[in-house]
């Protein structure tokens, strides 16, 4: 897909994701639309992946490490097909529903991995990736992280382990917006130059405009080509992204539009 | 399959993923720098493609186990009981338990016995405790090394996660070497009369049938059995020998909470009322030699018989 077809899928799945918590009442729109691009590209552009076959051995992997920005994940797999029809309405969150708050592999359909206590999702995707090169799969291993979930102590057994692995099937994006539930990241603890402590750690690293999908597009293909390292790809994002009320207001860390709110996110996002 | 050799749980886990490993490429074990510890560095010789070092790191140790289990492995972590379920609790219950990955642990230095003399820091008496609490795990606490390498194999026949309560090396043996590990949970060792039914679980096997002969000499005849499965589905033939007597003895390196005591206690209330008295630890622990330590912490066979005697007198 070319750019404006990719920013319309993404707004797209901005949407759907207001939409969703708009309907369940509840949810994490802000940390979801952050990363409407990454997700867009990786699921409508990169990831070998078939919707009718999600347990395909041979797939590509996704983990969402910061697995409360599950709604545009949610959507995404619908807007796949991995349901069948599209979902009309999702009941994120509702008793019984297979959208959980956070992911579950086994509740889901294309979800890969559970996620959602922060800080599993790079040392998981070590396991898969070395899964991979051990049964001479090519798959890649795609894993969204948080800024502020790097903060978490396992992370970083993760960035370790998969750097003596030598894991060039791993690839980590990291959306830096600069919020975290608390505040902001530099005000909670320091940002502590992400870029950098990977590269530190023997990864090849990259750090580029998370909502410009071709950029987004040349750092997989270069992270893909780089052999013999694992991948970071530190995408600088909004919060929020999209929305006017959103983006940059961590007040929708978590929290439900109301009715007018979801009006403006009908023009802004849908064009109504 | 054949069975290598070897002396104590940690070399028969060592033994164990071995002789699996030779006729099933899925089986990996993941270290967090415990490949010495567990005796495995001739496994990481012989297939060092499923051998995968993360390094001192048990939180990615389980987490890299959940990635390799979700493609089909059959990942073993095997390190320190406490440093699995303590440091790693979290992982073993979201990222295993829950999605049901087929994931097996080994937590060796359990109790005293398998602690000894690292302290309280490498002793560890509250890991069935914790795992008791969540759901989906077998938990399997084999009485001997011979014992320990059959539940591995046991283990690796369960699709789900598997909880294995190893030593150090300080174990006797109890169980001949091909007897399999019993999937009933229970395996009735001394059979003297019902004044008593002494339960073990784990590695103080040995001191409770020395008990029991003990307690023969004192004309108080009871039966002594090894129970190797907590919190299983089907206690039946536990049940089955405790319906046979009114006072119950559970002896446990471990806290006498969450564990066998408790396990025991449980099925009393529920099913077949009797008195049930739990010895096992209720304070930390120390360095020491493994036995003089166990005598120390209640562990004594003469200990024991005492406290069954006393148990008996309460009744009378």
């Amino acid at each position: 897909m070319n750019s404006t077809e990719l920013k319309s899928v993404a707004d797209h799945l901005r949407f759907e994701t207001v939409k969703m918590v708009y309907e369940g009442g509840d949810g994490h729109p802000g940390p979801a639309l952050s990363i409407a691009d990454i997700i867009a590209t990786l699921y409508f552009d990169e990831m070998r992946i078939d919707p009718s076959n999600p347990n395909w051995e041979d797939r590509d992997r996704f983990i969402l490490s910061k697995g409360h920005a599950c709604p545009i994940y949610y959507a995404a797999l619908s807007e796949k097909g991995y349901f069948g029809e599209k979902v009309e309405n999702f009941q994120l969150r509702a008793l019984g529903s297979k959208f959980q708050g956070h992911p579950v592999m086994n509740k889901t359909r294309g979800v890969d991995m559970i996620s959602g206590s922060l800080g599993n999702g790079i040392s998981i995707g070590v396991g898969m990736a070395i899964a991979g090169k051990y049964r001479k799969k090519d798959y890649n291993v795609f894993v969204i992280t948080g800024d502020g979930e790097l903060q978490e102590g396992v992370c970083w057994e993760g960035i370790n382990a998969a750097a003596a692995h030598k894991l060039d099937n791993l690839i980590v994006f990291v959306d830096r917006n600069g919020w975290q539930s608390g505040g902001k990241v530099a005000d909670i603890i320091g940002s502590n130059n992400i870029k950098e402590r990977f590269k530190s750690f023997s990864w090849d690293a990259q750090e580029i405009d998370g909502h410009d999908t071709d950029a987004i597009k040349a750092a997989i293909a270069r992270a893909k080509a780089a052999k013999g390292k694992p991948s970071v790809i530190v995408c600088n994002c909004i919060k929020g992204k999209g929305l006017s009320y959103m983006e940059n207001n961590n007040a929708w860390h978590k929290g439900v539009p109301t009715k007018e709110q979801f009006e403006i996110a009908k023009k802004e996002l849908a064009g109504e | 399959m054949k069975m290598t050799n070897f002396k104590g749980t940690r070399e028969a886990f060592a033994a164990a993923i071995t002789d699996l490993a030779a006729e099933n490429s899925k089986i990996m074990f993941v270290s967090p720098d415990s490949l010495k510890a567990m005796r495995a560095t001739k496994f990481a010789e012989l297939h060092p493609d499923q051998y995968i070092e993360v390094g001192i790191s048990e939180q990615c140790a389980v987490d890299t186990a959940a990635g390799l289990a979700s493609t089909g492995l059959i990942p073993f972590v095997g390190t320190y009981a406490g440093f699995l379920t303590m440091r790693a609790c979290e992982q073993m219950r979201t990222f295993v338990a829950y999605p049901n990955l087929n994931v097996k642990f080994i937590g060796i230095n359990s109790g005293l016995l398998g602690g000894e003399r690292e302290g309280v820091t490498h002793q560890f008496y509250e890991d069935v405790g914790i795992l008791s609490n969540i759901p989906n795990f077998a938990i399997f606490t084999p009485a001997d090394a011979a014992q320990t390498y059959h539940s591995v194999l046991e283990a690796a026949k369960i699709d789900g996660p598997v909880y294995i309560r190893a030593g150090s090396g300080r174990e006797e043996d109890v169980f001949d070497k091909n007897t399999p590990f019993h999937k009933d949970g229970i395996t009735v060792l001394k059979q003297y009369g019902n004044d008593a039914l002494l339960l073990s679980s784990g590695f103080v096997l040995p001191r409770v049938l020395e008990a029991a002969d003990i307690l023969k000499t004192k004309e108080i005849r009871v039966t002594a059995a090894d129970v190797n499965i907590l919190y299983g589905r089907d206690p039946s033939k536990i049940l089955d020998a405790m319906s046979k007597t009114n006072q119950i003895i559970t002896v446990e390196d471990h806290n006498v909470n969450g564990g066998l005591g408790a396990y025991i206690s449980k099925l009393a209330c529920e099913n077949r009322p009797a008195r049930v008295k739990r010895i096992g630890l209720t304070t930390f622990g120390e360095s020491g030699p493994a036995k003089e330590l166990a005598d120390s912490y209640g562990f004594k066979p003469e200990t024991i018989a005492e406290t069954v005697l006393a148990e008996l007198e309460k009744t009378c």
